[in-house]
């Protein structure tokens, strides 16, 4: 087995996690995308047979989630693109967006029942940690914007054989 | 504080929402084709299901039970997850619009997923204090959320195998889930001991 391939079949390696963008507008020297993948079993490819295809497909649906890039490319509206985001930011946003405010939630609803041991209090307690844990997302989420480990980055043209979020491990297949 | 334990751990492993009593197993199937998105999944149903049986037992207690309109607990119930899904929608997109777009993808699919409502429907029927069912919420989905980490990462593997024409896909993928559930079939002897 060559260098290559070892370092191919190394799950522990941080993978990107690939998706296929639309340009949508360029404005100097900074591109509009929206995302081509409109579920999240990622099989857009297999739409006809997907049981899944009418929900969040809308076009707000996909306004709602554009982003930017930096046009270093050159990339014109109307091309299509592949951008990734590295796979361990996928579960630090998941952290930052849901861990932290069900975190604080339940400590401060077990601290009120310990407490004082009453349905109505414990749910106030329980209310107040959740706004409480929201606004430490808020903050945890723009550090993460500021470190720039959010933003997608834009990998390569799609060529237009390419399905949107497909295997991406880049590994071999076992050897028979 | 023994109880709460044995609550949580009974709801997470041996009564598991997924392997245990079938529910949610369309995105079983559906998200779990990687890991990453079978974790934004499984957090995002955490969340959901916390929240929106946070707010199903306050309805059922303050509204459904005082006034006996116990008939209309499913309608209710669909319609309190629909708006906690709404809710969790339009707070993380306040949050950090790139989280939003980044984890939006999963939520309106967790609306029409029968997780969410068979939790809030069994912690009604268990007759639990508030705290009990919330603890029983999280943990159940968090029992939904290893499992669905657990058989995504088996996926992947699989999609590397050399498995024969006729079971690849779905087939073998079934296969590895029955074998799964039979595994974690050996939780259920916790429960007697």
């Amino acid at each position: 087995m060559t260098a290559t391939e070892e370092n191919r079949m190394d799950f522990s390696a941080p993978a990107m996690v690939e998706g296929i963008a639309h340009v949508v507008a360029v404005e100097g020297s900074v591109a509009w995308l929206e995302p081509e993948q409109t579920t999240s079993c990622g099989r857009c490819a297999s739409s006809s047979a997907c049981g899944a295809k009418g929900i969040g497909t809308t076009a707000s649906r996909l306004e709602a989630r554009r982003f930017s890039l930096d046009n270093q490319a050159g990339l014109a509206v109307g091309e299509r693109v592949v951008v990734g985001i590295r796979e361990n930011a996928l579960v630090k946003a998941s952290l930052t967006a849901y861990a932290i405010p069900l975190t604080t939630a339940l400590i401060s609803g077990a601290m009120a029942q310990w407490a004082e041991g009453r349905d109505g209090i414990t749910m106030a307690a329980m209310f107040g940690g959740l706004l409480l844990g929201l606004g430490l997302a808020r903050l945890s989420a723009s550090r993460l914007s500021t470190r720039g480990e959010l933003a997608p980055r834009f990998l390569r043209r799609a060529d237009t054989a390419s399905v949107c979020h497909p295997v991406t491990l880049n590994m071999p297949k076992a050897e028979k | 504080m023994k109880e709460y334990i044995l609550l949580m751990v009974s709801a997470a492993l041996v009564n598991n929402v997924i392997l245990a009593r079938f529910l949610g197993l369309c995105s079983f199937m559906g998200v779990t084709t990687r890991i990453d998105t079978a974790v934004g999944m499984g957090m995002a149903t955490t969340f959901v299901i916390t929240v929106s049986s946070m707010a199903d037992w306050a309805v059922q207690a303050y509204l459904l039970e005082p006034y006996h309109l116990g008939y209309l607990r499913t309608v209710t119930f669909i319609l309190v997850i629909a708006a906690a899904v709404q809710f969790t929608e339009l707070t993380v997109k306040k949050v950090s619009p790139p989280l939003f777009q980044m984890l939006g993808i999963y939520l309106p699919l967790i609306t029409t997923n029968c997780a969410v409502l068979g939790v809030a429907l069994l912690l009604v029927e268990g007759n639990m204090s508030f705290i009990a069912a919330t603890l029983f919420a999280f943990a159940s989905s968090i029992g939904y959320s290893l499992v669905m980490v657990i058989f995504a990462g088996l996926r992947e593997r699989l999609a590397l195998a050399d498995v024969p024409r006729l079971f690849a896909g779905p087939p073998i993928g079934f296969i590895v889930a029955g074998l799964l559930a039979l595994a974690f079939m050996g939780f259920s002897g916790m429960s007697t001991n």
